[in-house]
């Protein structure tokens, strides 16, 4: 297949649920293989329409989209036997062990018996699970039954790996575990790994690209570092009571100020240095009447980003 | 093929975790047997020695109908619930046909209905109904449930398939059910019925499963009128449809719900 260094690619990708709801409006993505891709957006962002397309859970309404060099509609079937999936909720039957959890989904692949009892072994050993494997999945952890999701959607051998929402609902521990396996993944594997989040360290600890997305559109796209670089060195945010527009226009003009947007109430301004610029910053707001209630100067984040772009926080809930 | 019976595997396999419903499985239908059959056993066992026994052996295969139907509303409720978890989209996303996933879900009702079915004809036999002395009738006895369970099956999982609520499941069910247990020949013989329910009665494919099984299955009871006014083929072939019917209908719904 000619597009084998493509792994996912769209084309104008469009989902609605019914007249009102555009749950995906126009995506393009080009995603290349043995690539940690992060869709990053808050939940109602589209994210996991996008995912139950590129996975061929629903049809889109147009555009198109191919993983693995496959049509989503017309090869739906061949694209099912190369991709593996997990799911933002916890998918996992009640009444199955872990070990029997994979047992059927290996076998829902028609993978053969002697191949599936030793890939389970791994897995199982993998995810650190091999332990609980007999044990009914009601009775384990968070983070126990996302490790046997990912073990799961890794036992058919994907060539995608798609990860709705990975380490939702879990510890900082557990998450740490989580993105330590999905690193060792891409590393010893050509596995490529679309996930979503709304958690930005997470895309910004593993990610090679993100594409931030809201209302169902990216917004922006590239990898963690060049949209972080391009908010300025540092990001001095400040929230205060008085017309920001008089000091927003003000410090525009300043030399060393790179950026300056203003949403939700908070006003970046992004320089080349925070801890030295402060008092001209102060200065300026002062002289066009605006009264700082907050400041503070930190190294730009994912987070930022998504506020220039959205207008809105990436909060977790 | 192998998607289902994998499917029908799991399924099974869930039952037997829980022995609880193991047991309620087994003791539903020789209640039935017992205190509903018994019962009007003893009301029409006044009107002439035989009929008593006579009302039995009618009676059985209504009782089939009727286990057959609670099975298929409970499997039915498994696949709601199997679908709000999200325990659906395991199967959707794997390289099977949508079909095999509900014929897995399917054959595992009837499976049970089967099982049921076998009970109620011993406890039958033992409160004094007669049985057929023909093996063969029993196979094609078997055979008519099975048709009827995946029929209804089909439209439980079709209305599971519809709806996000486990309450609405449970009412449109209900509409779904009593028409078809009670606007049949299943508890009462067609001649005594006033002429509007007979015209239902012989629309509903209770009517001539539950016939089919009193000519070849179950042995005869003459106080209770005849039962050949149908022809067997036409009981197997309804049987069939029906079972062909609830399947494509349960595929429609599902193929919607995933649009």
């Amino acid at each position: 297949m000619s597009t084998n260094k493509i792994a996912i690619s769209t084309q104008g990708l469009v989902k609605r649920f019914g007249e009102e709801v555009l749950a995906v409006n126009n995506i393009d993505l080009s995603i290349p293989t043995n690539t940690i891709y992060a869709l990053l957006g808050p939940n109602g962002a589209g994210k996991t329409t996008t995912v139950s397309m590129l996975t061929t859970m629903i049809e889109p309404t147009s555009g198109s989209a191919k993983v693995s060099g496959l049509d989503i509609v017309l090869q739906a079937d061949k694209v099912r036997q190369r991709i593996g999936v997990t799911f933002q909720e916890i998918v996992l039957d009640p009444d199955l062990t872990g070990r029997e959890t994979l047992d059927f989904h290996a076998r829902l692949y028609s993978i053969g018996k002697a191949e599936r009892l030793a890939k389970i072994d791994k897995l199982l050993k993998l995810v650190e699970l091999d332990e609980a494997a007999n044990r009914r999945t009601n009775t384990y952890s968070g983070g126990m039954k996302r490790r046997l999701e990912l073990a799961r959607g890794l036992i058919t051998n994907p060539e995608v790996l798609f990860l709705d929402e990975p380490t939702q609902g879990l510890d900082l521990q557990n998450r740490a575990n989580i993105w330590e396996y999905i690193r060792t993944l891409k590393t010893n594997t050509n596995l490529t790994l679309l996930l979503t989040t709304h958690y930005m360290e997470e895309a910004e600890a593993l990610a090679d690209r993100v594409g931030i997305m809201d209302h169902g559109e990216i917004m922006v796209e590239g990898s963690p570092r060049e949209l972080i670089d391009q908010m300025g060195a540092d990001n001095i945010r400040i929230i205060g009571q008085g017309n920001p527009d008089l000091f927003c226009e003000a410090a525009q003009t300043l030399p060393f100020v790179e950026s300056v947007n203003k949403s939700d109430g908070i006003i970046q301004i992004g320089v080349d240095s925070g801890n030295r610029r402060l008092v001209e910053i102060i200065g300026t707001a002062n002289t066009s009447g605006f009264e700082i209630e907050d400041i503070s100067v930190s190294k730009p984040s994912l987070g930022d980003v998504f506020l220039k772009y959205t207008g809105r926080q990436l909060r977790d809930k | 093929m192998n998607a289902t019976i994998l499917l029908w595997q799991k399924q099974m396999k869930k039952a037997l975790v829980h022995p609880e419903e193991i047991v309620g499985m087994l003791i539903q239908p020789i209640l039935w047997v017992i205190l509903f059959g018994v019962g009007m056993r003893s009301l029409m066992g006044t009107t002439s020695p035989d009929s008593g026994n006579d009302y039995m052996t009618f009676v059985v295969p209504g009782i089939v109908a009727l286990t057959a139907v609670s099975a298929a509303i409970a499997g039915g409720s498994t696949w709601l619930n199997e679908r709000l978890i999200g325990i659906v989209k395991e199967y959707l996303a794997a390289p099977i046909p949508r079909l095999s996933i509900l014929m897995g879900n399917a054959t595992s009702i009837v499976t049970k209905v089967l099982i049921q079915s076998i009970v109620i004809l011993i406890v039958g036999l033992l409160m004094g109904a007669k049985l057929s002395n023909n093996p063969l009738g029993w196979l094609g006895g078997l055979l008519l449930i099975a048709g009827y369970g995946i029929g209804f099956s089909g439209f439980a999982l079709a209305v599971a398939s519809s709806t996000d609520s486990s309450e609405g499941y449970h009412m449109m069910i209900f509409l779904l059910q009593l028409p078809l247990l009670f606007l049949s020949n299943s508890l009462y013989p067609l001649e005594t019925l006033p002429s509007w329910m007979r015209i239902g009665a012989y629309a509903n494919p209770t009517t001539y499963v539950v016939t089919g099984l009193r000519q070849i299955t179950l042995g005869p009871a003459p106080t209770m009128g005849t039962v050949a006014n149908i022809p067997l083929w036409l009981c197997f072939l309804v049987a069939a449809g029906f079972a062909a019917l609830g399947m494509y209908m349960a595929l429609q719904a599902f193929k919607k719900a995933i649009k």
